[in-house]
């Protein structure tokens, strides 16, 4: 579905990304571990078209992605649940979902994407008029999610959704994710919280400064003896 | 002073806050979207003046329908302008777009210099001089329709920015670009709506103004200045700020008359600039904002 082939992407002049290559299947759920600074960022910002890699290419089924402009990106259907949320002060929860369905696609969805979403996050149904940035912590890590749901995905990259979130919304936020993928969306996720990252994912790749070091099934790596003295502690 | 002349005054200051709304809000949306401070708007005010002067006096078209002419015509000016000399900018630093649009503010000066000469001019119509009383306040007809052109142009442009998708696109590009790009929203080209649009208000301000005050080719440069004066107070982004700071500003002004010589009006509107910039740099909405 997603094919990321042999890409190098600079920041100005510093490379922050080495010949990475990697894959993601219909229906799955994938994980990018690494600490801070290993690339992961940047990595989603590329395959969004924020970041135009210097080489390689990033393919979504046929559609080659890097030389699209980014807002076409969306309109394939790949969306990115950014770093910090990114809400739009201002805005109220119910047009910041609407603004979620920019593209003509999802535009003429966006009746029964609501209805869906509204299911999926009670408390935004409930809050739909209040500013989003009179949301709690966890409530807009929701409506990030939920606005990134109204572009209608068929693949969906959270970038450190668990930051800054108190360990029961946490929870949440992983269930939440599981619950999307079982109704039928393909997630890429990157996380700090490389225990939980694991466990939920059904393959993962770990990153190391700029560099894919290691591959496979999420439960081999959390018993991966290298991957629990980097990134577990153990 | 009586109560009659206390309510004369902010009356006149109210219908002054209304035209002063319009010209600073085209700043403000400009700025606000792209983080550029268009210097060339005064100039946009000035050839909006003279259009209007020429479709009025020349054309004998009514002054009240003079802006459903120049408002489209200044809005195409601004889509041209934004593609053919702010897009290849790029992300070039603020200092690059200030020094360009000052240029071109230059250079729109040097063409009605060139082609409308020196001369100050000014448009009479057969309202100029109605006057309406309304509970004994004399109420000068002109500016009382300059004053609903200018209200309704700013309702519409709200409507347009909170109810219709490339409104709330234009807001959210404000807010956070990166997070309007991730939903599908075509930066470069609502950037350009929103300076079309910027320009549009300002020709709508220099239409406006044309019917009241006299002008020639440097007109626009004090009313700059007090735009600047209201975004500062209103803090730059926001509709209600930029519809308060217009508010005290026209009233300080029309106050100041009452101890001041009306020719350091524009004295007034700079100290008051200075003044806020010294005491509350986040403006008037700073007083409201209590958080933290």
């Amino acid at each position: 579905m997603l094919r990321v082939e042999a890409i190098n992407v600079f920041y100005g002049e510093v490379q922050t990304l080495w010949d990475v290559s990697f894959a993601v299947n219909p229906g799955e759920i994938v994980t990018l571990v690494g600490s801070n600074g290993a690339g992961k960022t940047t990595l989603l910002k590329t395959i969004s078209g924020l970041l135009t890699p210097r080489s390689g290419a990033v393919y979504f089924n046929q559609t080659r992605l890097d030389t699209l402009a980014s807002h076409r990106v969306v309109e394939l259907g790949v969306a990115h649940v950014p770093e910090g949320r990114r809400l739009w002060a201002g805005l109220t929860v119910l047009e910041t979902l609407e603004l979620g369905a920019y593209v003509a696609r999802a535009r003429r969805e966006k009746k029964q994407t609501l209805e869906w979403v509204f299911a999926l996050f009670p408390r935004l149904a409930e809050r739909k008029w209040q500013l989003a940035e009179t949301l709690s912590g966890g409530e807009q890590q929701m409506l990030a999610i939920a606005r990134s749901l109204l572009s209608r995905p068929k693949l969906l990259m959270f970038d450190e959704p668990s930051l800054g979130l108190a360990p029961v919304i946490v929870e949440q936020v992983f269930q939440v994710i599981e619950e999307i993928n079982r109704q039928g969306v393909t997630i890429l996720l990157v996380e700090q919280n490389v225990s939980h990252a694991l466990a939920l994912a059904h393959r993962a790749y770990v990153l190391e400064t700029g560099r894919v070091i290691k591959t496979g099934r999420g439960q081999d790596l959390l018993n991966d003896p290298q991957v629990k003295s980097a990134y577990l502690g153990l | 002073m009586t109560v009659q002349d206390l309510a004369t005054l902010i009356v006149s200051a109210i219908l002054t806050a209304g035209l002063y709304a319009t010209m600073s809000y085209g700043l403000a949306l400009i700025y606000g979207v792209m983080r550029i401070i268009n210097l060339a708007h005064a100039g946009v005010m000035m050839l909006a003046a003279y259009m209007t002067f020429w479709l009025v006096a020349v054309l004998h078209l009514n002054p009240f329908l003079a802006p459903c002419v120049v408002v489209p015509t200044f809005f195409l000016l601004g889509l041209a302008m934004h593609r053919f000399l702010i897009r290849p900018l790029g992300s070039a630093p603020m200092i690059a777009s200030l020094l360009l649009l000052f240029g071109v503010w230059l250079i729109m000066q040097n063409i009605a210099y060139l082609i409308f000469s020196s001369d100050t001019r000014s448009i009479f119509t057969q309202y100029t001089l109605w006057t309406i009383h309304a509970a004994g306040i004399p109420i000068s007809f002109n500016r009382l329709m300059v004053f609903a052109a200018g209200v309704i142009a700013l309702i519409s442009l709200h409507l347009f920015l909170t109810k219709t998708y490339p409104g709330r696109a234009i807001r959210a590009l404000a807010v956070d670009p990166e997070a309007a790009i991730l939903v599908g929203i075509n930066t470069s080209r609502m950037s350009m709506l929103a300076f079309g649009l910027g320009i549009a208000l300002a020709s709508l301000a220099g239409c406006l103004m044309s019917l009241i005050f006299s002008f020639d080719p440097d007109f626009g440069r004090s009313h700059l200045l007090k735009s600047f004066c209201i975004v500062v107070l209103g803090g730059l982004e926001s509709f209600v700020g930029v519809a308060l700071g217009s508010l005290v500003l026209a009233l300080v002004e029309a106050f100041s008359v009452m101890w001041l010589r009306a020719a350091l009006q524009d004295f007034v509107s700079f100290a008051l600039l200075v003044l806020v910039l010294l005491v509350m740099p986040n403006g008037l909405m700073s007083l409201f904002r209590r958080r933290a």
